[in-house]
């Protein structure tokens, strides 16, 4: 589905993305694991057209990606929610929800100086509310919701981009055991949908439990890609990063 | 139904004022705050839904005034032709200054916003041959023959202009400006492409002042460059704090408190100004949402 080919990108004279190629395939739940300033965050900020690569190609189906920037990209169905939360603060849920229907508005502007309309996709943006457990509280302003619910929040605002392609930047991090559980289910929901995920993530039960395939990275570069099974077998990827708890 | 209500209630107030207010000096005042109102409101739409610190506001002025008067003094057109091209010319320059937003953020658009209202100010000092320069532009006549005629033109245009603003900050086009406000980063996520809505409020609202800038001419009689020096800009800004940024009534309170103020303070004589900034500041200290929003917690309280 998309296609990365020998990507690099570098910060002055850090390279944090060097050489790296995947391939996610379509419809797959797709992991992405590695220490920190392994270059995870760079990867899904290529893909996601943040920022545009050094080198190396990137091509989704048949479209290629290079030098489009970010609001283009989402209009193929590239969607994305961030490691340090971005939510519109002082919005309430349900109009954090509803900016996020912005692609599909047909509507020239004139009609709406003079009709004014708020009406559509409200339905929808409240099925989302509900569908990540934000059902009774759409009136209130987002910057007031506990951390979870926010994470929460933020994936219901992506879905309303209607994504074929969704990239999460560690959604378990700071989550309680339930909320890990809550997030796992639905995620497992949204990839019967036929959404293709791709997940960056720490926690090793999420991603293990999830991920039909995964790809480990360290120092910017690739170092393993298989199966959860093979990834916890693999020596080098335990010794870089899964350490004693994963050992075989 | 309800905003049918307020909006019959307030052109009910509109039509009454002048029959309350007789005197011509405050009848003045009174178009000067319809005035006033269409411009918090212009400012508004660029600063306060869109989150972009604007200090170019008086250039558009300038602008919807310049071109209107020197278009019908000099060549000759009626004055609403005029005045629809002096609107899309400060439209046009408003795109212009949105080049610059799409590059700058914070301080640094707030800087070059600036810039652009020091030159337009500088361009009408010194372009003598079209502007008249400190001279100025004497023995304009307003387009209609008297000043209650007039208060009622500018005040419909003000409730009209508010009405399709109110429109427009409720539709999905609200919600682009808010995410954009909120976060631009996070609004390109969700394919929001910031560069072109930047620019449609900061065209729009420069249109919105150009508008209000075709009346004043008319209603002073005469046309100086001082007038649309930068404290022009920091005016319409206080207004729209002081009401409350970022809601729809909260400028229009602020431009009719700032446009009253300084009139009922001229009794304090040299004190006055001391008084007004005082005011100011300490609006800004115990009610940083503005009127507005102090209203709302005060009644939240009362409950």
């Amino acid at each position: 589905m998309i296609r990365a080919e020998t990507l690099s990108k570098s910060f002055g004279g850090v390279r944090a993305v060097q050489n790296v190629s995947v391939s996610v395939p379509e419809k797959s739940i797709f992991a992405l694991i590695g220490p920190n300033g392994a270059g995870k965050s760079t990867l899904l900020n290529l893909l996601s057209g943040i920022y545009q690569p050094d080198a190396g190609s990137l091509t989704y189906g048949d479209e290629n990606l290079i030098g489009l920037p970010a609001y283009r990209r989402v209009r193929l169905g590239i969607a994305r929610t961030f490691q340090k939360i971005r939510l519109f603060k002082q919005l309430t849920l349900l109009e954090n929800v509803l900016a996020g229907f912005h692609i599909h508005h047909e509507t020239p502007f004139w009609r709406y100086l003079a009709f004014g309309d708020r009406g559509r996709f409200r339905d929808e943006a409240r099925e989302l509310l509900a569908f990540l457990g934000l059902g009774e509280r759409e009136g209130e302003r987002a910057g007031a919701l506990p951390y979870g619910k926010q994470r929460m929040l933020e994936i219901a605002r992506s879905l309303a981009t209607r994504p074929k392609f969704f990239m999460l930047d560690e959604p378990a991090a700071g989550l309680n055991a339930a909320e890990v559980d809550f997030l796992l289910q639905r995620l497992v929901d949204i990839n019967r949908r036929g959404i293709t995920l791709l997940v960056v993530e720490h926690n090793m039960d999420l991603v293990m439990n999830v991920a039909q395939r995964v790809f480990v990275m360290d120092h910017g570069e690739p170092l393993f890609e298989g199966t959860p099974r093979e990834v916890q077998a693999n020596s080098s990827v335990v010794a870089a990063y899964l350490g004693g708890e994963f050992a075989a | 139904m309800r905003r049918a209500a307020y909006l019959f209630g307030a052109a009910a107030i509109v039509a009454l004022l002048p029959w309350l207010i007789t005197t011509p000096y405050w009848r003045g005042i009174l178009i000067l705050c319809a005035m006033n109102v269409l411009l918090a409101l212009s400012l508004n739409l660029v600063m306060g839904y869109t989150g972009q610190l604007n200090l170019g506001q008086s250039a558009f002025f300038a602008i919807g005034a310049y071109a209107s008067t020197i278009l019908v003094k000099t060549y000759g057109w009626n004055f609403w032709l005029a005045s629809l091209a002096a609107i899309g010319g400060a439209g046009f320059l408003g795109l212009a200054l949105a080049a610059f937003a799409v590059r700058l953020r914070g301080h640094y658009l707030a800087i070059a916003s600036l810039g652009f209202a020091v030159i337009t100010y500088q361009v009408l000092v010194n372009w003598e041959r079209v502007t008249e320069g400190v001279r100025g532009i004497y023995g304009i006549l307003p387009p209609v023959r008297n000043a209650v005629a007039l208060f009622y033109l500018i005040a419909a245009i003000a409730l009209i202009v508010y009405f399709v603003l109110d429109n427009l900050v409720r539709s999905p086009i609200g919600d682009t400006l808010r995410a954009i406000r909120e976060d631009e980063v996070s609004a390109a996520s969700l394919g929001v492409n910031g560069a072109i809505w930047k620019a449609f409020a900061f065209g729009v609202g420069a249109a919105i002042a150009g508008l209000a800038g075709c009346f004043y001419p008319g209603f002073v009689g005469t046309l100086v460059p001082d007038a649309f020096n930068i404290v022009e800009s920091f005016t319409m800004m206080a207004m729209v704090i002081v009401g409350g940024m970022g809601t729809m009534i909260g400028p229009v309170i602020g431009a009719i408190v700032l446009t009253f103020l300084p009139e009922l303070l001229r009794g304090f004589g040299e004190l006055r100004l001391m008084i007004y900034g005082a005011a100011l500041t300490l609006v800004v200290l115990f009610m940083p949402g503005g009127i507005v929003q102090a209203w709302s917690t005060l009644r939240a309280r009362s409950r």
